[in-house]
Parts: structure tokens; sequence; C-alpha cells
């Protein structure tokens, strides 16, 4: 019996779990991740960095792919740098949010952000911040257009807002990297 | 030098006073020549990666493969751009087959071997040199926390020490500025995060600019367009969640450079900063006497209370 399968709670691993397990088994819980984690320290987290690898060594795959702290990981890379056993655990966090919604887990914000944002960038070629912030807003909360008036105000004052969007060129080559990308884009 | 420079959206929008800026500066410096790349596409920032993971590589191949046409090491000033292309660069150079598969999705382009992308932070101190920044109007009075982020320096393997960077701080006291020594110059401002749990990264950019102001700065330099986004937009929500007042101008470190080096004000967009660097600018650099009269008048004023009591 490996070590692996000793601590496993859950079932067998899925096929894409299979090589984040690999990852993590290389965990030995020193927390060095979750004292570096500033989103951690600022309540933003339901289970520590930590506690994710520890989590995916015991196969409790269910519970990692719906955790809030896969979506609220600002990818700041500062648990990453100090981890002894050398974990990407940034890149871990952000594999297991693909995996979360490829496999559909629920987390409305986090797909309609995640995939709001390329699909304007497969659209256009380019980033179009103002789309991005009402397409948000519209499909998640519509009520916090009201905060951000002030902001909005701000920033059209200072000339930051973008009315309309960039257009490269090669958008449709742009489009062409999506397509060609099993399951790219929306 | 020349370079294959890939503005990246911000800077053609919330941050256009970055892109501008740094134009100026590289134009005035010897040894940056920076060229525009011709239709670059977005990187796909932390998103990409999240919906598909070899998107974000893919984006990158394809400007990594206009640089590489250019024959030109690339530079990119925004530090999620820089993050994104710099680690597919090494991502597509050691993987051969993804490359190839990547390559099969370009119309129009094809990468053969990636260029080296840099941060112009990076090019500044390592190519320029520091010394070599023609210095004529000092930054004196200026107290400046140079404040690095998450991706300048991480994942590590870039130009500087992922915990300690010290890049900035040194091209601020060439520039004539104080460098403050403060805890705060790698930590995250939650930039990545901010629309969607825009609570936490409130929490996360207040810290930033508490420390910042606790350890004597009257600016802060950064180096990525989020940063400046939330510590300058946002600045006023910021205080009014701490029940504080930072009232801390944000610079890019760009316009700090111009400033020093003279360069035509119109050039270093500053009036496009929320939070008006105008009154320190008064205080330091403009004031009639050249000198920096801040310190002097709060001496003076502890003085006379110390005196009354």
């Amino acid at each position: 019996m490996t070590q692996q399968e000793a601590i496993r709670l859950g079932a067998e691993a899925s096929a894409e779990m299979r090589p984040i397990e690999e990852e993590a088994a290389l965990c030995y819980q020193c927390g060095t991740c979750s004292g570096a984690c500033p989103v951690a320290a600022a309540g933003g987290m339901d289970y520590t960095p930590r506690a994710i690898m520890r989590m995916i060594q015991a196969g409790m795959e269910q519970e990692v792919l719906s955790s809030q702290t896969i979506w609220t990981c600002a990818s700041c890379y500062a648990c990453a740098v100090r981890c002894p056993r050398d974990i990407e655990i940034t890149d871990v966090m952000t594999q297991l949010r693909n995996i979360a919604l490829e496999k559909g887990y629920k987390a409305r914000k986090g797909k309609v952000y995640n995939q709001g944002f390329m699909g304007i960038v497969r659209q256009h070629g380019r980033m179009w911040e103002p789309r991005l912030v009402v397409q948000y807003n519209l499909l998640t909360n519509p009520l916090n257009f009201l905060g951000l008036i002030p902001i909005a105000l701000k920033m059209i004052r200072k000339g930051k807002l973008r009315f309309l969007p960039d257009h490269p060129k090669g958008r449709s080559e742009i489009r062409g990297i999506f397509d060609g990308l099993e399951g790219g884009g929306e | 030098m020349k370079y294959a420079y890939y503005p990246g959206c911000s800077q053609e929008s919330t941050a256009e006073e970055y892109n501008h800026s740094l134009q100026a500066v590289a134009r005035r410096l010897e040894g940056i020549d920076l060229v525009e790349m011709q239709d670059w596409n977005c990187c796909g920032a932390t998103p990409a990666a999240a919906v598909n993971p070899a998107l974000p590589h893919a984006l990158a191949a394809r400007n990594l493969a206009i640089a590489e046409e250019m024959g030109m090491e690339m530079v990119t000033p925004c530090a999620a751009c820089y993050k994104n292309i710099r680690k597919a660069s090494h991502v597509l150079n050691d993987d051969p087959a993804l490359l190839a598969r990547i390559n099969a999705t370009l119309d129009g382009h094809q990468l053969g071997a990636a260029p080296r992308v840099r941060h112009p932070l990076d090019v500044v101190v390592n190519q320029v040199g520091v010394d070599n920044v023609p210095v004529e109007r000092p930054l004196h009075g200026f107290k400046v926390a140079s404040y690095y982020g998450c991706l300048i320096t991480r994942p590590e393997g870039g130009f500087d020490d992922p915990e300690y960077p010290q890049s900035m701080d040194r091209l601020m006291e060439a520039l004539g500025a104080e460098a403050v020594e403060w805890p705060y110059k790698t930590k995250c401002c939650g930039g990545a995060i901010y629309m969607t749990t825009e609570a936490i990264s409130m929490t996360l950019s207040a810290d930033v600019l508490a420390h910042a102001k606790a350890a004597g700065a009257n600016a802060v330099a950064v180096g990525c367009p989020f940063c400046q986004l939330l510590l300058d937009l946002y600045q006023g929500k910021l205080e009014a969640i701490r029940g504080t007042s930072f009232d801390m101008p944000i610079f890019f470190f760009s316009q700090l450079m111009g400033l020093a080096m003279g360069l035509d004000r119109k050039e270093l967009g500053l009036e496009k900063l929320v939070r008006s660097p105008f009154e320190l600018l008064a205080q330091t650099i403009d004031s009639p006497d050249g000198a920096p009269e801040k310190p002097k008048r709060k001496r003076a004023a502890k003085l006379k209370k110390w005196g009354e009591a």
C-alpha cells in the first residue's frame, strides 16, 4: 500500500485530478503556504492552501473542487516561492479552477468572470474592460452598479474609461487560437 | 538595443500614462529603443488558464512569434502580461510537443524559439544601469515606497529577488529620492480578484497603503497597472473603509523617472493620477527654494508643540 492509498478518504482520483494529486503528494504539511497567503490572512478562504493540499492527498475531490479557496486565490505566487517542496501551489489552484469549470461545479461568479473575460478576448483580440464590468455585474449582482458609479465617474473624468474596444487586425487569427485548442473559449 | 514593445491592454485604457511615460523615458535614454509590436493580442491575464490550461501559452505564442519575427527581445510593462508571457516562453521552449500543437492553431505566425521577455524595470536597472539615467531634477524630498507587488518578481527565476527585491529602490535612489524601507513591497494588492472578491482585495490594498504610510513614505512607485488602479482609483474607498487618510500619490516608476529627467510633464500623464501628485511636487521639486520644505515645517511644528507643553 502506498502512502497515497493509506490516507485516501475519497474514491479513486478522476483522470483530471491525477497530475494534481502527484504534485500534492510532495506536500509534508509544514503550512508555509498558508502563512504566506495574503488572502487566507484576510479571511477570504474557506480552506487554507495547506488544507487544500491535504484534501487533495486524501482524495477529497468534491470538497476541493467546490471550495471557495480555488476561486479567491489571488494568483500572487507568495506560496509557491516559499514552498520548501517546490510545489507549484498557485498553478495547482489555477488547474483546480479549470477542472471545476470543466466538471460543472457550482461557481457562478468564477464562471461568469473567467469565461466572460476570455469571451471578450476571443471576440476582440484584446481586453475591453467596460464590457467585462457591465457583463459581469449584470449576470451576478446588478445592484453593484450603484456602487460602481463613483468609480466610473472618476475614470471618465481622468479619461481612463475606453468607450470603444481596440481592434487588432489579426482578430480572426486570435479566434483561430481559441477554436484550435480543444474546448477553448466558451 | 531595440526591443519589441508589447504594451498590453491596460496600457491602452486605465494605465495610458504608464505607456506614454515609459515611451517618453525610453526615447530619452541611451540604449533603449522600444519598437511597438504590430497587431499584438491580449495575454489572457489570470482567466485564460482557468478556461483552458494551454490557452495562456497559445495567446503568448502569437505575441512571442511577432517579437521573434522582429528579431528582438520583448519588453512589456504590465506585470501580469510579463508573468504570463515570460512563463509561456520557458514552457514553450522546453516542450516541443506543446509548441507544435499550439503552432498548429496559429495562422499567419509561427513560433520557433521564444525570445527573452523582460520587464522595463529590468531593462532600466540591468541594461541601461541606474547611474546612466540622466537626472536633471533630482527628486529631493520624495520618500518613495517601491511597490513591486506579485508578478514583477514572482514566480521566481526573474531579474530580482522574489522576497526582497531591490531594483526599484536602487532606481529611486539614483533619481534623488529616498527609498523607504518597508515590509509590504512584495505583498499582493488583490488585483486579480478585485472584481469577484472585492472585499478581500480592498483589505489587501488598504494594508499596502497603511504600511507605506507607516514607513513614512509620501509616494508609492509601481510597475503594474493593477497595483496602480487599486491603490490610486480606489484610494478614496480604501480610506473610507479604514477611516483614515492615506493621501498617497501612486506613480508609475516611469513617471518618476520622467520627472527626474526633466521631461515635458505633458508626456508623463501626471494629471491622469486620481490622487493628485501636484501638492507633493509643489512641496518638493517645484518649491521655489528647490529644497524639500516639508520635513522642516513638520519639525518646527513639533518643536513648538513640545515647547508649549
